[in-house]
């Protein structure tokens, strides 16, 4: 690592990095602000951050404008979120750990040709199949219900899962399996007793890099999704803030608070995984 | 030949690729197929039989008029091309400057600056969209009282400020784990040879970034090309759509009651899209490969 040593270009950096770090963090703290503040000053603030008055109620206030407005509480939100991540994510994770499995097993022939045509699935912008997915779980009768979501996040999983586990699978010593395989174990058998469980950190980076993308999906939940009760965290909270009834700054900023707060605690504990995760999902691509 | 002899005899590895293939056939190629269909006929999301209405090249005729499929052509090219262009300068930039910057809180600074990129781009738009409203925090610092999202002529690279500002830190660490993984040795060779340090920067240390600036494109491409959300959230493709991007147009006109509820039209904007991206993504990979 180099060191500069002129003042100019220590002063350069630091204050590159400065407000690269003010312009990041000012929306993020603005809106913890308001959401903390009395509906009578949510616009005033002293050095715009600090809150005059103070107050916790905003978050009691979210919680009843949900359920009293919308038809739906935010447990439920999450509830929904959950469901559709977790079971779309099972899904995805064993079409392409299988796959993977068998690019990295064996040799035959059209396995590359087969392979480009699963990760070329990943270029698809998912807006493109929006119409004829729409057509197509309208006459599988799933429309309005939480396999409506599923079925198409798992499909786009797919693609990236199988590139990711495809290279750690790679990586895993050929003697390991062929001392299995001198033990008498079938294919399966090393996929299951052996490719697995030492593929663990691969499938726990490949598990948050799809739970991000399906937890904060949108578009294919707003078309999909109709009834209030299974909406997922986005539409729901989308469909509050536009809703019917007019929300006040501090109750929408307190909803938007309300999701945001159990992603940055589970991003604060985990940022390395967060990070080494979309990284890593990215550079194999 | 004994090759084709061993291949029918052994069809394991296919099977364990089936369940795949066959997923994809119906969800993801079956769709794409469809789609393409889908645009030579006229109809409405909620009708019972798609089929009534064959308008043949008729939606593709109306294409080339509609100045709203324009106007969120050129909205999506400035999305793309502004995403590229700015993540990779800027995020590559800063990703320098704090590698070589000899910052105690190296790690700290990169999670802060990721952190974006971890939330959900709805929650972003919402949250920007009051930042940038009448009595807004922009105005209130810049002590100034701007239409930031009603502005037909700025509206647009307003969204594409919010959407770099989301992924700033992705760009940020694929650089930075670029940054990581080079061979000091190289670059002491060249402190040896008297080069100055920005000379050392930019002929040594960014050419060896260069899968690292590919995969910065790559993904950026992708993505740029998705981008509705924050659009959808922030303007509804308005003002009078001139925010529209093409996913956002698409949606406008299979689903919004105001549109022509033509889901056919819709599918014909579909397919451009995946043409256009396509033809970008051919693009770029020939630039990239001569070089």
């Amino acid at each position: 690592m180099m060191i500069k040593k002129q003042p100019g270009v220590y002063i350069f950096t630091r204050v590159v990095v400065f407000v690269t770090l003010a312009v990041i963090l000012i929306p993020v703290l603005w809106i913890v602000s308001v959401s903390f503040r009395t509906s009578e000053t949510s616009l005033q603030s002293i050095f715009f951050l600090i809150p005059i008055k103070a107050t916790v109620m905003n978050y009691v206030e979210a919680v009843k404008f949900s359920i009293e407005k919308m038809n739906i509480s935010f447990l439920v939100m999450f509830r929904n979120s959950f469901i559709v991540t977790g079971i779309s994510i099972v899904i995805a994770l064993a079409l392409a750990s299988t796959a993977a499995f068998s690019f990295s097993n064996f040799k035959f022939p059209t396995k590359e040709v087969l392979f480009t045509m699963i990760i070329a699935a990943f270029i698809i912008p998912p807006q493109v199949l929006l119409i004829p997915m729409f057509i197509l779980l309208k006459y599988f009768g799933v429309l309005n219900t939480y396999w409506a979501v599923i079925f198409p996040y798992a499909a786009f999983a797919v693609p990236i899962a199988t590139l990711i586990l495809r290279g750690f699978f790679e990586q895993i010593p050929i003697e390991l399996k062929e001392s299995a395989r001198i033990d008498g174990a079938s294919n399966f058998m090393i996929f299951l007793r052996i490719v697995l469980p030492l593929s663990k950190a691969a499938i726990a980076t490949t598990i948050i890099f799809l739970f991000l993308e399906i937890w904060n999906e949108f578009m294919y939940a707003l078309v999909f999704l109709v009834d209030d009760s299974i909406l997922t965290i986005p539409v729901a909270l989308a469909k509050l803030a536009f809703g019917r009834y007019w929300i006040p700054l501090t109750i929408y900023t307190a909803s938007i608070m309300i999701t945001i707060i159990p992603v940055v605690i589970l991003y604060v504990i985990f940022q390395k995984w967060f990070i080494k995760g979309i990284t890593m999902g990215a550079i194999k691509g | 030949m004994r090759k084709r002899i061993s291949w029918i005899k052994n069809r394991e590895p296919f099977y364990y690729i089936i369940p795949t293939l066959v997923y994809f056939a119906i969800f993801l190629f079956f769709p794409i197929v469809f789609s393409l269909a889908l645009g030579f006929y006229e109809f409405h999301g909620y009708s019972q039989n798609i089929f009534t209405k064959f308008v043949g090249l008729e939606n593709f005729k109306y294409v080339f008029t509609d100045t709203y499929f324009h106007i969120a052509l050129r909205n999506t090219f400035y999305f793309v091309i502004g995403s590229i262009v700015i993540q990779l300068f800027a995020a590559l930039f800063l990703a320098v400057v704090i590698f070589y910057g000899d910052f105690k809180y190296s790690t700290a600074i990169r999670t802060i600056i990721f952190f974006p990129a971890v939330l959900a781009p709805v929650t972003v738009s919402l949250v920007w969209r009051k930042l940038l409203q009448s009595e807004g925090l922009i105005n209130q610092i810049l002590r100034i009282d701007f239409a930031w999202l009603s502005n037909i002529k700025i509206a647009i690279f307003v969204l594409i400020f919010v959407s770099i500002w989301q992924w700033f830190g992705y760009n940020l660490v694929i650089f930075f784990a670029g940054l990581q993984s080079l061979d000091g040795e190289v670059i002491e060779a060249a402190e040896v040879d008297g080069a100055s340090w920005a000379g050392k920067i930019t002929r040594v240390v960014i050419p060896m970034l260069v899968p690292y600036i590919v995969i910065s494109v790559i993904l950026n491409l992708i993505g740029s090309f998705r981008i509705f959300d924050i659009v959808y959230v922030m303007t509804k493709g308005g003002p009078i759509h001139y925010t529209e991007v093409l996913t956002t147009l698409l949606f406008f006109y299979a689903f919004n009651p105001q549109g022509l509820s033509n889901m056919g039209y819709a599918s014909v904007i579909a397919m451009v899209l995946m043409l256009v991206m396509v033809l970008f993504g051919v693009i770029r990979l020939r630039l990239i490969t001569r070089k």
